[in-house]
């Protein structure tokens, strides 16, 4: 492949802050604290499947949430008058203005056990909810921050769907539900596979949500590592070979979706 | 309600936006026909068109088809099919699948659906073009597949919308000529949509004249060119020099400050009207005697013919004539009684 001089500052920083960093991990995740050659790390990461599983297991419920969450909520917007539209995408960009931490910080103050949805449950005669540490409050976490990220791709994408088209199925004899099936749906999808990849992959590797929202009982991969790295457990080779494990699941992951994005295409192609 | 009318509109008006956008539209269309809407943009043709495939409902009035009241039933429920304005293809299907679309949801068996397609294919003229994408289309074939995808279906009525619009000039000729085909070799009525003359007096059997929401004539070809009902319809079938003048009484007109026999009668004595002259209806004559005399402006070659701008007082007069004529000569013109057409004048637009 041709060098070109345009493309140097790009190459530059891609090698300092992607590649470098990327042979560091895998240098760590093969090596003992004092340096030598060892596959001990990797075979220690079986030891937490359950967190891998409960990891991939409550972003999968997230995904699936958003997806079905955002998805009517994407294709009300996109056929919004454009004033609309912009008014929408603001509100739904809105929270984001705020900090993270202090997102998630307010819902703690929300779910905890003598929060603001148990005093008004309370108040109103109903028994109080355990809301705060469990499972339930980590996939809330994860679909309160990660949703935008599904409704934005779905959106734009559904922009580009022309009312004329819709219309056509229309008249060539489609009733509401095939109108979706044949034409909305597929020509959506390449949004659906983008949405999912930017809710799961961050979902999968979060830390901040489950130690807030989920206390000690809900660990997941994103914990593990941290306590590998600056908690008690110090051991970055571990911590190292645990992210590289990570890595190749959100590597396949994305695989298998690509997949399934290119069958659709291929689908086209055929009679 | 006529006997074989297959769509009949009975008093249908459309508000958008507080504007009332059609006025009390009454038309029948006939079985079999070609018939075309035409009009400038905004005299409400399309949204007729939308009326009677679906997709916009009258605010008043009702819409019959084979007698049966079909007022807000929805287009996939009706038995028409619509060539759209910019194709509307199915960008995720290739040509088949585009036009399988409509017999898949019907339902219609494998081979059956096979079969049609390849028919349809054959009808526009795009067999071998299956699995192309809809993108590897010219303007020209995305017409074709449009078309197909409508037709296969076998409706009764097909629904055309400006479908020739973004086509060039020299596609459109040609379209338009196989257009007319296919409609005369499915034997359905076809529903025209157009702002060009020149294609409604090609194609149609019958043409329906359109301005501000309101029909102002229905007929043949012929019948809207030879014998226009008003000076608008003159002036927007073909070109026309369209002056003032005074009916005096049968058969003789006034104006360009003389009087000319003519063939029209019925008009009240001494009644303003207008007089509706072709450009090809002029001969140019020898300014000593000729009752109108003008310098000539300009002179533009258009093919066929010149076009020659005559400047007389008060008016300026266009002849399309086979001679070329220096700009500057002075010049008489001559017209025949049977080719001085007499309109009342239209009520003033606000």
């Amino acid at each position: 492949m041709k060098f070109r001089y345009a493309s140097a500052p790009y190459v530059v920083w891609s090698v300092i802050f992607v590649v470098v960093p990327l042979f560091l991990v895998v240098g760590f995740a093969f090596t003992d604290s004092s340096g030598q050659f060892t596959l001990d790390n990797i075979s220690k990461v079986t030891t937490y499947t359950a967190v891998f599983m409960r990891s991939i297991w409550l972003s999968v419920i997230a995904t699936v949430i958003c997806l079905l969450v955002g998805y009517p909520l994407a294709f009300i917007m996109s056929r919004c008058l454009p004033s609309g539209q912009r008014t929408l995408t603001m509100l739904i960009m809105l929270p984001m203005w705020i900090n993270f931490l202090l997102r998630t910080y307010a819902w703690m103050t929300i779910l905890e056990h003598n929060g603001i949805l148990n005093t008004i449950l309370t108040t109103l005669g109903f028994q109080p909810l355990n809301m705060i540490n469990t499972q339930g409050a980590v996939v809330l976490g994860m679909i309160y921050n990660y949703l935008p990220f599904m409704i934005l791709p779905l959106y734009s994408i559904m922009t580009k769907i022309s009312g004329s088209v819709i219309e056509a199925a229309q008249d060539l004899g489609a009733n509401p539900f095939l109108v979706f099936a044949r034409v909305i749906l597929p020509l959506s999808m390449p949004g659906v596979t983008t949405g999912i990849t930017m809710v799961f992959v961050p979902s999968v590797s979060t830390f901040i949500i489950s130690r807030m929202l989920g206390g000690g009982s809900n660990m997941m991969i994103g914990d593990l590592i941290d306590a590998q790295f600056l908690g008690n457990a110090y051991n970055p080779n571990l911590g190292a070979a645990i992210s590289l494990v990570l890595m190749v699941i959100i590597l396949l992951f994305m695989s298998i979706l690509n997949q399934f994005e290119d069958s659709e295409e291929k689908e086209g192609m055929m009679i | 309600m006529s006997e074989n009318a297959i769509i009949s509109l009975r008093n249908i008006s459309v508000d958008f936006d507080d504007e009332r956008v059609l006025k009390s539209i009454n038309l029948d269309i006939m079985d079999k026909e070609f018939i075309t809407f035409l009009g400038p943009s905004g005299c409400g043709k399309t949204t007729t068109l939308r009326i009677i495939g679906g997709f916009v409902d009258p605010c008043e009035g009702d819409v019959f088809f084979e007698g049966k009241r079909i007022n807000g039933l929805p287009p996939h429920k009706r038995h028409v099919n619509t060539v759209f304005q910019r194709y509307a293809l199915f960008p995720h299907l290739n040509v088949y699948e585009n036009i399988e679309f409509g017999l898949k949801i019907s339902k219609l068996p494998e081979r059956e659906r096979r079969q049609r397609v390849m028919e349809a294919l054959e009808l526009v003229n795009l067999k071998g073009y299956e699995r192309r994408g809809i993108h590897q289309l010219s303007g020209g074939q995305q017409q074709r597949v449009a078309i197909a995808r409508a037709i296969v279906n076998q409706p009764k009525v097909l629904l055309l919308d400006e479908p020739l619009g973004a086509l060039d000039l020299k596609l459109r000729k040609d379209m338009q000529v196989e257009l007319k085909r296919i409609q005369q070799s499915l034997e359905i009525t076809f529903i025209y949509v157009t702002h060009d003359q020149e294609e409604a007096l090609t194609m149609s059997d019958r043409v329906v004249v359109m301005k501000d929401g309101n029909i102002l004539q229905i007929g043949t070809p012929q019948d809207i060119y030879n014998e226009p009902t008003n000076a608008f319809v003159a002036d927007f079938i073909g070109e026309s020099n369209i002056i003032d003048g005074i009916m005096h009484k049968d058969f003789q007109v006034e104006f360009a400050n003389d009087f000319f026999e003519c063939v029209d009668k019925g008009f009240t004595p001494m009644e303003r009207v207008q007089v509706v002259i072709r450009p090809e209806d002029l001969k140019i004559v020898s300014p000593e005697g000729a009752k109108i005399t003008g310098v000539v402006e300009s002179v533009i070659f258009k093919g066929v013919h010149y076009e020659i701008m005559v400047e007389t007082l008060g008016y300026r007069w266009m002849i399309h004539n086979t001679q070329y004529v220096e700009p500057g000569t002075l010049i008489g013109m001559s017209v025949t009684p049977e080719d001085i057409h007499i309109m009342h004048r239209m009520e003033e637009e606000p």
